[in-house]
């Protein structure tokens, strides 16, 4: 179940705004070691929480499972204004152009081995369907490259943006992936998941589980 | 004038991997990824998913999603079982990252199998080279290795040249999985499927029109097909795919 609410809807619910900060800094801060987001509070938030991001949540079992954060490209975000030496030219931008940051599976729902766990590619299945809906068709990551190939093999049609570049001990490249409706197809197949894994509104409370 | 050099790599990089979204066979893959890392010296290429140790000589090919190698380093390879004992291989499966051949023999206590394998393969002219994992969808883990005589890299290029292949190797598999559908609708129409059976049996194209009672020429035309249906390269393939599939017996 993947829920997309936006920066002021996040706000409205403190106990998911707090579970998602909370896995951010435990993924990005304390597993990546990205020590320049480190806080006190142990809560991880950056200029980019502005109210036109929109925040994905795979929910499971009550528990907020996977993340991921959407960026417009018509206002500044990450590939244009913090890593810039990611690209090569004028980068992509515009109404069907978003970027996708802060991609997160919590570590009890990592299932698969090396492979992408349900989680993970519920996040996938989750942007595609999102961007589909209201016509962007396009969106800029920033990951390791061996994400290169496991977007191919989900038949986005990928290209990078500029030459990788080694971060700490993290290699990262900015890509763009442009994907369609047979995208979409590939990647519920692979799932073995037909139905929309997009929901409308909110997730039930947090603490509250459902007696079935 | 520096900048105007970086741009051009770059774009010269994107016009490949735009020429790569349009190779449609696994061997137009690998001769347009070779044309671009044999300006570095690496002139051949391997990549495929590794087999468990002890996998049966004949299954090992089946692993093999690139191959531009020399044909007989390819079968000493296999027949020689080098790939449980190849320190390239031993450190890919230990490392995420790509490296130079000449770190993993350097990395690891070279045992007299992996010091053969080593010799052998300067004897192909494939002397130093490079190698990294990567790691597919469902965990699977795929090994990339391009060789050479004089391999020439700056780290800028070694990254650009791993990431090159990477888009190469991700159209393989889109290839790979495209045909794995079309070939599960293959269907032989009565007269190929006889030509084949006959053919099974060492029949030549004359034998089999003289047997079926039909012109030579269309004995082989027959044969062509059904190769080309089956995805042989050659007749001894086609035969084999029929019989794998239950086409002939």
């Amino acid at each position: 179940m993947l829920f997309s609410l936006t920066t002021q809807e996040l706000m409205e619910r403190p106990d998911l705004w707090e579970a998602v900060h909370r896995l951010r800094y435990k993924i990005f801060v304390e597993e990546m070691g990205w020590s320049d987001l480190a806080r006190p509070d142990r809560l991880e938030i950056d200029q980019f929480d502005h109210d036109e991001a929109e925040h994905h949540l795979v929910i499971r079992n009550g528990e907020l499972a996977g993340y991921q954060r959407m960026l417009p490209t018509t206002r500044p975000h990450l590939l244009s204004d913090v890593l810039t030496d990611l690209y090569e030219g004028t980068p992509p931008s515009g109404p069907k152009v978003w970027e996708l940051t802060r991609y997160a599976v919590a570590p009890g729902h990592r299932d698969g081995k090396r492979g992408v766990s349900t989680v993970g590619t519920e996040l996938i299945a989750g942007f595609v369907e999102w961007g589909l809906k209201r016509g962007v068709n396009q969106v800029i990551i920033e990951f390791e490259p061996m994400w290169v190939l496991r977007a191919l093999q989900l038949h986005f049609l990928a290209r990078p943006l500029g030459y990788q570049r080694t971060y700490g001990n993290q290699q990262v490249v900015a890509t763009l992936l442009t994907f369609n409706e047979h995208t979409l197809e590939v990647v519920r197949e692979r799932r073995n998941h037909f139905a929309p894994v997009l929901n409308r509104g909110y997730p039930v409370q947090f603490g509250l589980k459902q007696a079935s | 004038m520096g900048v105007d050099a970086a741009m051009s790599q770059f774009d010269r990089t994107l016009e490949f991997m735009d020429q790569l979204q349009h190779a449609g066979t696994a061997a137009a893959v690998c001769e347009r990824l070779l044309s671009v890392t044999s300006n570095f010296g690496l002139t051949a290429l391997m990549a495929g998913t590794v087999p468990r140790p002890g996998t049966p000589r004949g299954q090992q090919k089946d692993h093999v999603l690139l191959c531009d190698w020399p044909g007989d380093w390819l079968e000493r390879y296999v027949q020689r079982n080098y790939v449980d004992h190849d320190p390239v291989v031993s450190h890919m499966k230990n490392l995420q990252a790509p490296f130079q051949w000449r770190e993993a023999s350097k990395m690891i206590t070279i045992d007299r199998d992996s010091d053969e394998v080593m010799g052998d393969a300067r004897e192909f002219k494939l002397r130093d080279g490079l190698a990294f994992p990567l790691v597919t969808l469902d965990g699977e883990i795929v090994m990339v290795s391009l060789g050479g005589e004089a391999v020439h890299l700056s780290e800028a290029e070694f990254s650009m040249v791993s990431l090159v292949s990477t888009y190469a190797i991700g159209r393989a598999m889109q290839l790979h999985t495209m045909a794995g559908k079309t070939i599960d609708h293959i269907e032989l129409a009565p007269r190929e499927r006889e030509c084949l059976q006959w053919a099974a049996v060492g029949k030549s194209e004359w034998e089999i029109s003289q047997i079926l009672g039909i012109s030579e020429h269309t004995s082989e035309k027959h044969l062509l097909n059904a190769k080309s249906k089956l995805g042989a390269v050659n007749r001894v393939q086609a035969v084999a795919e029929a019989i794998r599939r239950g086409y002939i017996s």
